[in-house]
């Protein structure tokens, strides 16, 4: 590369800190600074918390030339702060022509096994660009993301091997100027767990969770039942 | 029987407002108990992601403000209705940031069904899904992923019938009318 590319990474999910989401996003963005990117991260908690934050979101945006949104499922879509700031970045680039947008690149992850139930959020986003006029270089869907739990991929080791495979792959793809090839869509799709495995680690995980609040025998609670 | 309708319209979606106040009417006219909710006018703060709502306080959110009224609303209701501008195929930033902090109606277990892993119901009865989404004209692409959307929700909020419905922001009130009947007809016919 000749000049450094432009590359924003926006975090979509609302924890403070420990996300997965960043655990993804953060792999990539590193993969493409180690190949000349020059990458700037925001989360959307912070980004849009004042008028002065989210003007500075968009010039971001504005000023790159490959967007990556990071984010997880949130009732079979995408969270309520990064479909604020698409709408923002919408009203932004309206009457704008194409050739000025910057490609975008989604991972989204959910805490369902399945990586499919992603599928309705990836459309969306793939909508917004058709919308926008902002290139679609493709998606990645990851299941059982509560498995990485928000901790840096290098630390996950095997439970994540398809998953770095598949970053390293979209790395080398954008680099080149493509979009996500399939072999990374099927990787990061591919089960972290067997799906029983997770289900009866997930349901230990709540009771524990549940236990250490002083809640294990409220869980089943229904505080808003008619009378 | 209960109705609560959640619009999610912006300052900006006069039509939206306008579908609002039609279906309110057309509602209240078949007798329902119908009360509608301009979202925005309302403080919700963002779903963080902390699950104290599963684990801590099972079935109730941390953030007292709006959105554990929305939640017990929802929950108390018969027919759930939302009403949103179609964005990106999907509801607005409005709607969602509601529909984000009502998962304290369900709960944290899992349970299968179709072969997919979800989450059970906390709650004995759900009320039916209505979705209105406005747009300016039909796009079959964002029309679709719209209707899947519905569904999906359809699915994890646990309810027992549910239909998205597509319209025409620029009708006239008699249009909005019979979309309205339409729909309402289409989801008593649902098993």
């Amino acid at each position: 590369m000749t000049s450094r590319t432009k590359l924003l990474l926006l975090i979509g999910s609302a924890k403070l800190q420990g996300s997965t989401s960043e655990s993804l996003g953060g792999f990539l963005r590193d993969r493409l600074q180690e190949q000349g990117f020059e990458p700037e991260t925001l989360f959307l908690h912070t980004a849009l918390k004042s008028e002065e934050h989210k003007a500075r979101m968009l010039r971001s945006v504005r000023h790159s030339e490959l967007v990556i949104m990071a984010f997880p499922l949130y009732v079979d879509t995408l969270p309520a702060l990064l479909i604020r700031a698409m709408e923002d970045v919408a009203d932004c680039f309206k009457g704008e022509t194409a050739s000025q947008n910057p490609r975008l690149v989604c991972i989204v992850n959910c805490g369902f096994p399945e990586s499919k139930q992603n599928d309705t959020a990836l459309a969306i986003c793939r909508q917004f660009t058709l919308e926008t006029g902002f290139e679609w270089a493709g998606g990645l869907q990851l299941g059982a993301g509560e498995a990485i739990s928000g901790r840096p991929l290098s630390a996950v080791k095997g439970l994540a091997r398809n998953v770095i495979k598949s970053l390293q792959l979209t790395a080398e793809a954008l680099v080149a100027g493509r979009p996500v090839p399939q072999k990374a869509k099927d990787l990061m799709a591919r089960p972290l767990v067997p799906k029983w495995m997770y289900s009866v680690f997930g349901e230990r995980r709540w009771r524990q969770d549940a236990k250490r609040h002083g809640a294990l025998h409220h869980l089943d609670d229904r505080p808003y039942e008619p009378e | 029987m209960k109705a609560l309708i959640l619009n999610g319209a912006k300052t900006r979606d006069i039509e939206v407002d306008r579908f609002q106040e039609v279906l309110l009417e057309e509602l209240k006219g078949l007798q329902w108990d119908a009360d509608a909710v301009r979202l925005r006018e309302l403080t919700v703060t963002h779903c963080v992601g902390c699950f104290e709502c599963w684990i801590k306080t099972p079935g109730i959110c941390r953030f007292k403000d709006a959105g554990p009224w929305i939640a017990q609303s929802f929950i108390q209701s018969d027919l759930a209705v939302f009403v949103t501008p179609v964005t990106f195929g999907g509801y607005s930033s409005e709607l969602k940031k509601a529909l984000d902090r009502a998962i304290c109606l369900i709960s944290p277990h899992f349970i299968k069904i179709n072969g997919e892993v979800h989450h059970q119901a906390r709650y004995q009865r759900y009320p039916r899904l209505l979705v209105f989404g406005l747009r300016e004209h039909p796009c079959g692409e964002s029309d679709a992923i719209f209707r899947k959307l519905v569904g999906r929700n359809a699915l994890n909020l646990h309810a027992p019938a549910h239909h998205a419905a597509l319209v025409q922001s620029s009708l006239d009130r008699n249009g909005f009318q019979q979309r309205i009947q339409a729909s309402l007809n289409t989801l008593e016919g649902s098993p």
